[in-house]
């Protein structure tokens, strides 16, 4: 019982981080998509939580979403927001 | 086949199709930091394929547990080896993602730079640029 | 017409997938979800800390630090030094200006933003000591508590204006200093054992082997501690930390200062 109920979190929360990847990549305003971007890193952190990883979920969230926005913000802001 | 390798099939379906926006988008925008965006999109989606392969059911009437110890004795060890997930797949994407970080600090350097020379992070700008100075360089 | 090609777009990607899907549940070799790990895994998690047969033992009840730095510690290493390189060649390219203090100076944000930065700090340097040097008996270890502890000096850096990091003590050459001698430290560690057995130890050698007599304490107190698991998460976790800041430090500098690398160049090189 147990089983199926975290099986069915992994199927629905990987189903739903397609559509943040989709309008990631799709937007043209640059800080949109670095915060789509760090949205679908939160629900795979969750992901690999569930999936009994512990060590992987320490470095990813420090590095995904602490370290890579902030240095693209940092890039956008020097270079220019638009495409 | 059941329900729960259903849902793991439809878990590896997403991950499939997030590995194929990620590289349409590295290839088909001209803008430099969305390819940079893309890149890392990418890589996360690649290293989260590795981790589900390392998944299993759970044993009859136990729960599953991640691969730390807390009970050395001899009985509780034969329990641990039955019910852990596999510890391998977690070593290798320990590894990748600290060296895809190191490689995309470097790539933001790059772009900097690039943004210094040319005054524009557009690739067609930068190609069509680079053209004109061969062109009035070797006339 | 754009409409009818993105439709059209859409689905031949759709048909692709789904067939490499398909190609995946019926070319693999057994159920695609087993119900036993692999045999390979089973020995691994049987051989890390088994206090009865200390043939392959690590000390440490964590398999995954055990296997990154004693199962497979040579692969560790050569990560470590392309992470290593990467963040040296950040650094060459801007070598004309790395130490100088920045011409335009800030004022950073609020102060209620500044205060309430100033206490958080604390508690993230607290949490990143607190994963390096507890890696062997929780998950965690080098890479996470530097990644954790790297993210301290880069907000301050954000919200107190460079006024602060010119200021500081930690300049630029003693974090080199400091990241030179961390990664000494795991290359002097990994060839303890050949130097103090006179030859007959293994290099990243952990726990007494059957041929060789030198061993790193297994104990600390009452508290297992790995061996040289210990040392290495501590002189890698010193490491990721100042790689993070120097490569931070490089790229947050002000237009007018990084202007000065690439004049007398005129478009491209």
């Amino acid at each position: 019982m147990l089983e199926t109920v975290i099986f069915s979190i992994i199927g629905a929360v990987s189903l739903v981080s397609i559509v943040f990847v989709a309008l990631a990549i799709s937007t043209r305003d640059l800080l949109k998509a670095v915060i789509y971007s760090a949205v679908q890193s939160t629900l795979y952190a969750f992901l690999m939580y569930l999936l009994m990883a512990p060590d992987i979920v320490l470095v990813y969230v420090a590095v995904s979403v602490g370290l890579l926005p902030l240095i693209t913000i940092a890039l956008l802001k020097k270079v220019g927001r638009y495409e | 086949m059941d329900f729960e390798t259903l849902l793991y099939i439809a878990a590896i379906f997403s991950i499939y199709v997030n590995i194929a926006i990620g590289m349409y988008g590295i290839v088909a925008k001209p803008n430099l930091i969305k390819k940079f965006i893309a890149l890392t999109i990418l890589q996360d989606s690649v290293n989260l394929f590795l981790i589900i392969a390392g998944y299993r059911r759970w044993y009859e009437g136990r729960y599953i547990q991640p691969p730390v110890i807390t009970n050395p004795s001899v009985e509780a060890l034969e329990k641990f080896v039955e019910s852990s997930v596999d510890p391998l797949p977690q070593a290798l994407v320990l590894t990748a993602i600290v060296i895809g970080l190191a490689v995309n600090v470097f790539l933001a350097t790059i772009i900097l730079h690039l943004y210094r020379h040319f005054n524009t992070v557009n690739v067609d700008e930068i190609g069509r640029l680079k053209r004109e100075m061969i062109i009035e360089e070797t006339s | 017409m754009s409409r009818v090609r993105e439709a059209v777009f859409i689905t031949l990607f759709l048909t692709v997938v789904s067939l490499i899907v398909l190609a995946t549940i019926t070319a693999s070799q057994g159920e695609i979800l087993p119900r036993t790990t692999r045999s390979l895994a089973k020995t691994f998690l049987n051989t890390t800390y088994n206090v009865i047969d200390r043939k392959f033992w690590t000390a440490s009840p964590e398999a995954v630090a055990a296997i990154v730095w004693d199962y497979r510690g040579l692969d560790t290493f050569y990560e470590t030094i392309v992470f290593y390189t990467a963040i040296i060649s950040c650094l060459m390219l801007y070598r004309d200006i790395l130490g100088k203090p920045d011409v335009t100076k800030g004022e950073g944000l609020s102060v209620v933003v500044k205060r309430a930065n100033a206490i958080a700090t604390v508690g993230i340097i607290a949490v990143g000591a607190s994963t390096i040097l507890h890696g062997m008996i929780t998950p965690g270890g080098g890479f996470q508590g530097g990644a954790i502890a790297a993210v301290a000096p880069v907000v301050l850096l954000v919200v107190f204006s460079r006024n602060l990091i010119d200021r500081s003590r930690l300049t630029y050459r003693k974090s080199i200093v400091l990241r030179n001698l961390a990664i000494l430290s795991i290359v002097l560690t990994a060839l303890l054992p050949v130097l103090l057995s006179a030859g007959r130890g293994y290099v990243f050698q952990n726990q007494n082997k059957e041929f060789s007599v030198f061993s790193y304490p297994s104990l600390l107190i009452d508290v297992p501690m790995g061996g040289s698991i210990w040392f290495y998460n501590l002189f890698e976790g010193i490491a990721v930390f100042t790689a993070f800041y120097l490569a931070f430090r490089t790229i947050l500098y002000s237009e007018a200062i990084s202007l000065i690398v690439v004049e007398g160049e005129d478009r491209g090189f």
